[in-house]
């Protein structure tokens, strides 16, 4: 590169050329390392991250902010209709909330009468969205927890209404969320009310598809898609959206979380699951010890 | 051909990783966090190309290998990778860089756009090799082109904004760059 003839002298110096050979070396090495040890290399990026990112939280408040006013600003512009939109929208909920206040107290009572313990484990930390992956390629944010918050690689994060991704990457006092929309992304899920089991993999796309499904003509567009929780890394039940059907006829699910407006997130901290080992045993009565066995012999 | 002079040195360092810091800041920002289909361009790239071919000599190699490297912890880039390929397209650019041949601006631009099609292709080839997961060669050649099609923006605000020019030998270069 550096040894064509033509350049100035100030180029060709040699200290110059080692310089430049030098660095070339430095990031063939670093990709070729991050190839061959990739986990040691992403823990020196979350640290780098770590070290960086949050020198520029300060800025990114206010910009946020401004940035939301202007979109606020914006609806001002039809705020009649949306004032109307949202009378309408607001009868509709008070009849719902009535439904949901006499469902609750239906639902505690049969709680009650089946004994149904809750997981109290199932946590949460909150965190705030610090910034986004900044590529195209990869669909994740960083939030302002991390490893001195007690969080973990893994965990299911959500947004309040659904599944949004999983803790990958953790600093001291940043992580990264791997977002479902990620192509890395890979869930368990259940289609529900079929019951059909399912993988999530994401695409890069607002709905990630649904592949693996063992019957596909059981599942219906508008069928709710919820976590099942194999592979004990996830914890089940949680909500990841509806099934939609592609264009090119491709079973998606339409994620119900707001992943365009990422803002506070919630950390499930997920305990690792109890694996059950052994098959259950014999139930049969309990068995004599063998003087005994054949003391009964000699009995009989 | 005259050295810059240090102040000029210094300014232009810290105006050079100014920016780059704004790019980063403004790709980080959490405005958006969902799937976008196209890609933008790599504005980044831009700003080394058209400032390597119109000041090398406050454009070190170790500040372009400082900002690369940074942006691919960053922006989950593949580590060394990306920043390899934009290193060696901006010292390639740095060594055609020369007092005495002229370069009207369209030819520069298409000199630049062979050389982001070279990187995109060879990132595809590397990373298809090495990390086909993380490999979407649609988008990669839909950001070359962005890049591409920005390059005359980015060289018209080195230009008037910046003031990163060319040094006044050069005064026909100057005048077709900012056409």
């Amino acid at each position: 590169m550096a040894r064509d003839n033509n350049s100035t002298a100030e180029y060709t110096r040699p200290v110059r050329r080692i310089l430049v050979g030098l660095l070339i070396a430095v990031m063939s090495a670093t990709f070729l390392i991050w190839t061959i040890d990739s986990p040691r290399v992403e823990r020196f990026r979350a640290a780098v991250i770590d070290r960086v990112v949050p020198s520029f939280a300060w800025l990114f408040a206010p910009v946020d902010f401004a940035i939301d006013m202007v979109s606020d600003f914006r609806s001002y512009t039809n705020i009649y209709e949306q004032n109307q939109e949202l009378r309408r929208e607001l009868r509709q909920m008070k009849a719902w909330k009535e439904a949901a206040l006499q469902l609750e107290q239906e639902n505690a009572k049969l709680r009650d009468l089946n004994k149904v313990r809750l997981d109290p484990k199932l946590t949460h930390v909150t965190g705030v969205v610090l910034a986004d992956s900044g590529s195209p390629f990869r669909q994740s944010v960083l939030l302002n927890v991390g490893a001195r918050d007690g969080i973990v690689d893994g965990w299911a994060t959500t947004d309040g209404l659904g599944l949004v991704g999983r803790i990958s990457g953790v600093g001291a006092s940043t992580s990264r969320v791997i977002l479902l929309t990620d192509s890395n992304s890979r869930i368990p899920v259940t289609v529900l009310p079929s019951g059909q089991q399912a993988i999530l993999l994401g695409d890069n796309s607002l709905a990630p598809k649904l592949e693996f499904i063992e019957s596909p003509d059981t599942v219906r567009p508008g069928d709710r898609v919820v976590s099942s929780g194999d592979g004990g890394v996830f914890p089940a039940g949680l909500l990841v959206g509806q099934v939609a059907l592609g264009a090119d006829r491709q079973l998606r699910a339409r994620v119900v979380a707001d992943l365009g407006r990422l803002e506070f997130l919630r950390v499930l901290r997920s305990h690792s699951s109890e694996v059950i080992t052994e098959p259950g045993g014999l139930i049969a009565p309990r068995l004599l010890e063998p003087e005994q066995l054949s003391a009964s012999e000699v009995a009989q | 051909m005259i050295g810059p002079s240090a102040t000029r040195q210094v300014g232009h360092a810290l105006l050079f990783f100014g920016l780059a810091a704004g790019l980063f800041f403004l790709k980080l920002l959490a405005v958006d966090t969902g799937p976008r289909a196209i890609p933008g361009p790599d504005f980044l790239m831009c700003l080394i190309f058209a400032w390597v071919q119109r000041q090398p000599l406050t454009l070190h190699p170790v500040m372009i290998f400082a900002v690369l490297f940074l942006s691919d912890f960053l922006l989950m880039q593949p580590p060394g990778l990306w920043s390899l390929l934009v290193f060696l397209g901006a010292e390639f650019l740095r060594t055609r860089h020369s007092p005495s041949s002229e370069m009207p601006f369209p030819a520069e631009w298409g000199f630049v756009s062979i050389i982001v099609v070279i990187i995109s292709l060879s990132n595809i080839l590397i990373l298809s090799m090495f990390v086909p997961e993380l490999l979407h060669a649609d988008m990669v050649m839909v950001q070359a082109l962005m890049t591409v099609t920005m390059y005359p923006v980015v060289v018209i605000f080195c230009h008037y904004v910046l003031f990163v020019r060319r040094d006044i030998q050069m005064d026909g270069i100057t005048r077709g760059a900012a056409r």
